[in-house]
Formats: structure tokens, sequence, C-alpha cells
């Protein structure tokens, strides 16, 4: 249990400093289409979280396919939600009234 | 003091506890997948309304009360380390020390409540409440900065709701484990119970950044 114990702890110290460096890092001038590079440490972090404290890697086969379901339907939900916007810039939109 | 000796029976569905066990943990799963598609619309949301509002976001984000949101992040990161360590004790017979760990999970999550309705009332005294007459930011970032606030209410408040539920099965669990229920054979109650309080920690790690950084890099 002692060796379980310690790892978990260098888990939690970890999580805490990458926190940290969020933290630090969202004090850095960025452009602000760089901006969401704060949301890698936070998928680092959610992804520990996952693995060390949710048992991810040692779950029930079935239950790891539900995890990456929704990881899949995110990537849709995301992916088709924000083509609009990203792609404005490459196939310019008309204004259309149709009144 | 010696632990106490239960015996749990199966349900009668189940060719044996832990296909029980199993059940239950995949039954959790299965929840949050559809928790995951529930916060990632209101965070699609988000994107889709700062991508047309960046000003008036980052004006909005410069109001909320960043010691609050981060200290909150560190409590909730070590709660969710406290209960990896009551399952830990549990897997190791050690039950009384699976409860001590469950109350202070308990803690840390009204640690959380309290500081997050202190919050709270900071954003009302700010006058960040979208139908506010005095809200604080006038002019062509006011709709954006509404619209961020807007976001920050509902999101807040969604996770806030989650984590009411999470101390209510956290306390169910405390409960079981007092009275004995649980053996080094079958405690998926604990695990399961951890899985979702995990889930709601991971949700914060994600709000965090939205709703207190972004918005306020220089």
């Amino acid at each position: 249990m002692t060796r379980s114990l310690v790892k978990l702890t260098l888990v939690w110290v970890f999580l805490m400093a990458v926190a940290g460096a969020e933290f630090v890092v969202s004090g850095v001038r960025m452009e602000m289409a760089n901006r969401p590079v704060l949301l890698c440490f936070a998928a680092v972090m959610v992804a520990t979280i996952a693995f060390a404290f949710m048992h991810l890697g040692r779950a029930p086969t079935v239950a790891k396919g539900f995890a990456v379901a929704a990881v899949f339907w995110l990537i849709v939900l995301f992916g088709m939600g924000s083509m609009d916007a990203l792609t404005r810039d490459w196939y310019p939109v008309p204004h259309y009234n149709p009144y | 003091m010696a632990e106490p000796v239960v015996v749990v029976e199966q349900e009668f569905q189940y060719s044996s506890l832990f296909a029980q066990g199993q059940t239950a943990i995949a039954g959790m799963w299965l929840f949050l997948a559809q928790e995951c598609l529930f916060f990632g619309g209101l965070i699609l949301t988000w994107i889709y309304a700062r991508y047309w509002n960046q000003a008036g976001f980052d004006a909005g984000s410069h109001g909320t009360v960043l010691w609050i949101g981060s200290v909150n992040t560190g409590v909730l990161v070590t709660s969710s380390f406290v209960y990896a360590c009551a399952l830990l004790f549990i897997q190791a017979g050690r039950s009384r020390l699976t409860a001590w760990a469950l109350a202070l999970v308990i803690a840390l999550g009204c640690v959380f409540l309290m500081l997050k309705g202190y919050e709270w009332h900071l954003d009302f005294d700010s006058h960040n409440w979208v139908n506010d007459p005095d809200f604080p930011i006038k002019g062509e970032l006011e709709g954006g900065a509404k619209l961020f606030w807007t976001f920050y209410w509902i999101g807040t408040v969604l996770h806030a709701a989650h984590m009411v539920a999470g101390i209510g099965l956290v306390a169910y669990v405390l409960r079981r484990a007092v009275r004995g229920d649980f053996t080094v054979a079958y405690h998926a109650p604990v695990e399961v119970v951890g899985i979702f309080w995990s889930f709601v920690d991971i949700v914060w790690m994600v709000l965090w950044p939205l709703i207190y950084l972004i918005g306020r890099m220089p």
C-alpha cells in the first residue's frame, strides 16, 4: 500500500505543478489565436486524473469504450460547431438578408 | 482494534460480486459520457460566443475573482487525490482510514462550495449580473461582457450543483463505510462514487482556464 500511496502523492504533486505552470503561462503575452494553448495544460490534467484517480486503464473494456465514445463525440461536437468560425477567413461568406 | 468482518451478498442478476462491481463501474462511465456532451455543449457555446466577442469576453473575465478560482482548483485536485487514497485504503482492508479520508473529501468539497459562495457574493456586490442596471462594463464591450457573465453563471452554478450531488454521494459511501459494508473483495460503490467525484474535478480543470485565465492574458 505504501508504494501505491507514494505514487498517488507524486501524481498529486505533478497535477499541482501543471496547474501552477498553467497559471504562470497565463501571464505571458501571447497572440489572441494562441491563447487556447492554456487548454493543453487542462488536457494534461484531465488525462492524468482519468488514468491515475479514475483508474480508466483498469476499467472494464465496455467502460473504456464509453470513455473513447465520449472523446469521439466531443471531437465531433467541437469540430463541427467551430467549423464556421475557424474557416470564415478561408471562405468568405457573403452577407445574405432573406428579407 | 480489529476491522469488522462483513459478508456482502451479490444481487441475483449477476454471476459474481466482481461482475456486479464491474457493471456498476461501466454504468458510471456511460453516465459520464453523456455528462461530457452536456458540458461539451456549454463549452462549445462559450467558444462560439467568445469568437465573435473576444474583447467583451476579456473585459468580463477581468471582473472575476482570480484567487478564489485558483485556490478552488487546488482544493479540488487535493480532494480527488484524497478520494483516490480512500479507495486505496479500502483495497488494503483499512476501512477506518477509508472513512476518515472520505470525511476529508466532504470537508474539502464544502470548502470549495463556501469559497464559491463567497465569490458569488463578491460578484453580486460588483454588479456582475446581466440584468443589473449598474453592470460595470458599458459601451461597445457591454454585450460581449454580458455574454461572458451569462456563461460564468450557468457554468459555475451547474458545476456547483454537481459538487452538491457529489458531496451527497460521498456522504452515502461514508455512512456505509462506517457501517462496515465494504470489504477488500467488494467495494464497488467507493470506486463508482470516486469516478464521479473526479469527473466533477475534471470539469473544473476546463472551466478554470476558460473563466479566469484566458481572458486575463496580456
